[in-house]
């Protein structure tokens, strides 16, 4: 798709962005990776010289193309989508004018000329169920070929929830048996971008990093880069004074809704949430959910389809109590109300006994 | 096994509520109250540091009051508290406790730490262990008045003095009058020119006030050893006099403890609601002074601080006030770096200056007060309780430092405007 001999300013430069925007960028990414200002040069030119730009490899198993749409669908074409199109992305079922035969050959070609030092992008979880039948692109399996693609790749990063944690294919009962690309690929460096979709800024700027560094930048426990997945979307919420105060919102149309206060008790996810949201925000910066008036469904989490509803809070359980954790609740009871009934007698029975204290009880008798 | 000690066993187990219960049970072992407590800083003994101080009460709760505490009693692994060790607890829970109650406020998890040990008081006394020197008092505070054993005649003799010295007449058991004035004896037998300042400055707001013959002093000796059946008596008499002679308002005098037993403590202990008013005096001056009713004049320029009484401050939450009350009448007032609700303690609150075998760690523990009052550089130190102001001069004469103490009613009398009302 990209024309390997121009280097990646010539192709932008086509396409009718300056260089001063395109410096601009380079700035921005190198901020928004938490690098200091005298980085973006460096990111400016790893992302320029050809020669060292790797080639890409995108697949895509179970999934809905949201994780592509995030980053192409922009109301103008940005740059992050056309660095996209200008670096060597080899093989992408979506964006990809071959087809058939011409693109799977496309592929191992791809895989062939870069062998051990590509990057190889997944979005969608894998499905194990039926000898993986689920799911199959031109006879192969989705785990057979993410385990041949992954097999030559210098570092693995699973784009969407979907492939970071198995997302909504994986949602109870998990009819194909889904799994996350981590569950497959276990000798690789893997990074999770999650999100459903993640933020455009955030697929770019990893890819920038690992094109400036040649290494994935630093993980956090779920394989999510920190500098993206550091904090809550409750940390960093325009609305959390109002948390704080106490102020919340208990409809979508009542006095504190429109007075913009805190959206807990509507269900907002944002507490248990890593992701960059209320910081990097959507459609060019635009807006998020919260900014909206809707609460954060928590997209960036492990099951958050199955962490109970999208509108109960936080602090009420996911599922009915019942069982044995209704038995031992009772239990707990009883013996509280035991061991009370208790200490009020043994309360009662000084208080009985007592005799006034006089000036004489003082000295000890 | 003395009878005593049985009694104060029961006592533990009769103030067990929950506060203590859940005090105890968050009680996450920080040690943060021991940098709270001057007994500790002052002497680096990790046997002052707050928490341990209850530590016989602990057990009482855990042994007595616990699930697994009981299991373990039944079988025999829990070490029951012992007579020799409430003997021991003795000079922790009394001479090294003031009841200041800063290490309240530093506990992480808010633990009152200064209510458990007024409540352990209540234990320790009815076991017999308290100090000498506080049974004393209390025993003179029940049978002759005052812990000082000052009587009435005597409160008589200093009055005709001020009578003499500023021309006024001191109003004694006047019916229906707005404010009935307490003292502390410590005012009437080392300050008895606070009496002299009030009339000054009462006359000059056109205040109606009184004190009475049958309930004058406010200091409550039972609060401090911690025997609330005597603290009720001390506080009934009050009550007595006050609803008797149908005055609005009490007015606690510059006593720090006296305000805790009257404003605080008194409805509980007798066990149902005033039919008048108690405020602190510096709240009356206070409300006096914004009214327009006390027209000073003048400014004290002497580099000057404020010593915060724990129980009016901290306490009381009386913190303000004092300070709006100096502005108006000193041009240096400096405040120390740690002051109002975080002040430190002079050393002898609490009962502690009653207790002479306590002296010598009071005067170890002065030393923090010592090292506030030299940062600043000031040779005069207000306050407002008269026992702070002789456990202050005491410890500045100990350490030789020549440094004054004034009332603040006193200093706020001396720029009263002089006219012939």
């Amino acid at each position: 798709m990209s024309e390997p001999d121009k280097s990646l300013f010539d192709l932008l430069a086509q396409r009718g962005v300056s260089r001063r925007g395109f410096l601009k960028f380079c700035a921005t990414t190198a901020s928004m990776l938490g690098l200091p200002p005298s980085m973006s040069s460096a990111v400016a030119e790893a992302l320029t010289q050809a020669a060292r730009r790797p080639s890409v490899i995108w697949l895509s198993f179970q999934e809905c193309t949201g994780c592509t749409e995030s980053l192409t669908r922009a109301y103008s074409p940005t740059i992050e989508s056309l660095i996209f199109d200008a670096i060597s992305l080899d093989y992408h079922h979506t964006l990809q004018a071959a087809s058939g035969d011409a693109a799977e050959e496309a592929r191992a070609q791809a895989m062939k000329a870069n062998y051990g030092s590509y990057l190889l992008l997944v979005d969608g979880s894998i499905p194990l169920g039926e000898g993986g039948a689920y799911s199959t692109i031109a006879g192969h399996t989705n785990l057979s070929m993410l385990k041949e693609v992954a097999e030559g790749a210098a570092a693995v990063v699973s784009i969407g929830t979907c492939a970071a944690f198995g997302g909504l294919p994986m949602a109870n009962p998990n009819p194909t048996g889904a799994v996350s690309v981590k569950d497959i690929v276990q000798d690789k460096p893997v990074m999770n971008v999650p999100g459903c979709p993640p933020i455009p800024n955030v697929i770019v700027g990893v890819v920038a990093h690992f094109l400036t560094f040649g290494a994935l930048p630093e993980l956090d426990a779920l394989g999510r880069p920190k500098v993206f997945y550091g904090d809550t979307i409750h940390d960093r919420c325009y609305r959390r004074p109002f948390y704080d105060r106490g102020l919340f919102a208990k409809t979508f149309d009542d006095e504190g809704a429109r007075n913009g206060w805190c959206l807990y008790e509507l269900g907002c996810k944002g507490p248990t949430t890593y992701n960059a949201c209320a910081t990097l925000k959507w459609n060019g910066g635009t807006s998020f959910p919260i900014q909206s008036g809707h609460g954060c469904l928590g997209c960036s989490e492990p099951k958050f389809w199955d962490g109970g509803g999208f509108y109960t809070a936080l602090s009420t359980p996911i599922q009915p109590v019942t069982g044995a954790a209704v038995t031992a609740a009772l239990a707990g009871a009883a013996v509280g109300a035991a061991v009370a009934f208790g200490n009020q007698s043994t309360k009662g029975k000084a208080k009985a006994a007592h005799t006034k204290v006089t000036i004489d009880d003082l000295e000890k008798a | 096994m003395s009878a005593s000690f049985e009694r104060g066993m029961a006592a533990f187990r009769e103030v067990m509520d929950s506060p203590i219960a859940s005090f105890f049970s968050s009680c996450v072992h920080c040690g943060l109250c021991a940098e709270a407590c001057l007994f500790y800083t002052e002497t680096g003994d990790p046997k002052y540091t707050p928490i341990h101080k209850l530590d016989p009460l602990k057990r009482v709760w855990q042994q007595e009051y616990t699930l697994l505490g009981r299991l373990g009693a039944l079988v025999g692994l829990s070490k029951p508290v012992t007579e020799k060790e409430l003997e021991q607890w003795s000079e922790l829970v009394y001479d090294s406790c003031t009841l200041c109650g800063r290490c309240s406020m530093v506990c992480p998890v808010g633990n009152d730490i200064a209510y458990m040990v007024r409540k352990m008081r209540e234990g320790m006394s009815a076991a017999g262990v308290a100090p000498e020197g506080m049974i004393g008092a209390t025993q003179r505070a029940v049978t002759l008045g005052s812990p000082m054993g000052v009587k009435l005649p005597a409160l008589q003799a200093q009055i005709r003095a001020q009578e003499a010295e500023t021309g006024l007449s001191i109003p004694m058991d006047v019916q229906g009058a707005d404010y009935m004035v307490l003292l502390s004896s410590m005012e009437v037998m080392n300050f008895p020119e606070y009496i002299g300042a009030l009339g000054k400055i009462f006359r000059q707001a056109g205040v109606s006030w009184t004190l009475s013959s049958k309930a004058f002093e406010a200091t409550n000796s039972g609060i401090q050893i911690g025997a609330s059946d005597i603290a009720a008596e001390l506080v009934q008499r009050i009550v007595d006099a006050a609803e008797g002679l149908g005055v609005k308002t009490v007015i606690s005098p510059e006593c720090g403890h006296a305000f805790t037993a009257i404003r605080w403590e008194g409805p509980n202990l007798i066990g149902r609601p005033y039919r008048f008013e108690v405020k602190h005096i510096l709240e009356v001056l206070e409300e006096l002074r914004q009214a327009g009713r006390l027209r000073t004049q003048g400014c004290d320029e002497r580099p000057l601080t404020f010593h915060d009484p724990c129980q009016i401050a901290r306490r009381g939450g009386v913190i303000e006030q004092p300070r709006n009350l100096l502005k108006s009448v000193a041009s240096d007032f400096r405040e120390m770096e740690e002051h109002g609700a975080m002040n430190w303690c002079c050393g002898g609150g609490g009962g502690v200056s009653a207790n002479d075998r306590a002296e010598e760690l009071r005067l170890v523990a002065f030393k923090r007060k010592k090292g506030q009052v030299e940062a600043l550089g000031v040779d005069t130190l207000v306050t407002a309780c008269a026992n702070c102001r002789i456990i202050l001069e005491e410890g500045l004469e100990h350490y030789n430092m020549d440094v004054e103490v004034v009332g603040l009613t006193e200093l706020v009398a001396e720029h009263l405007i002089e006219d012939d009302k």
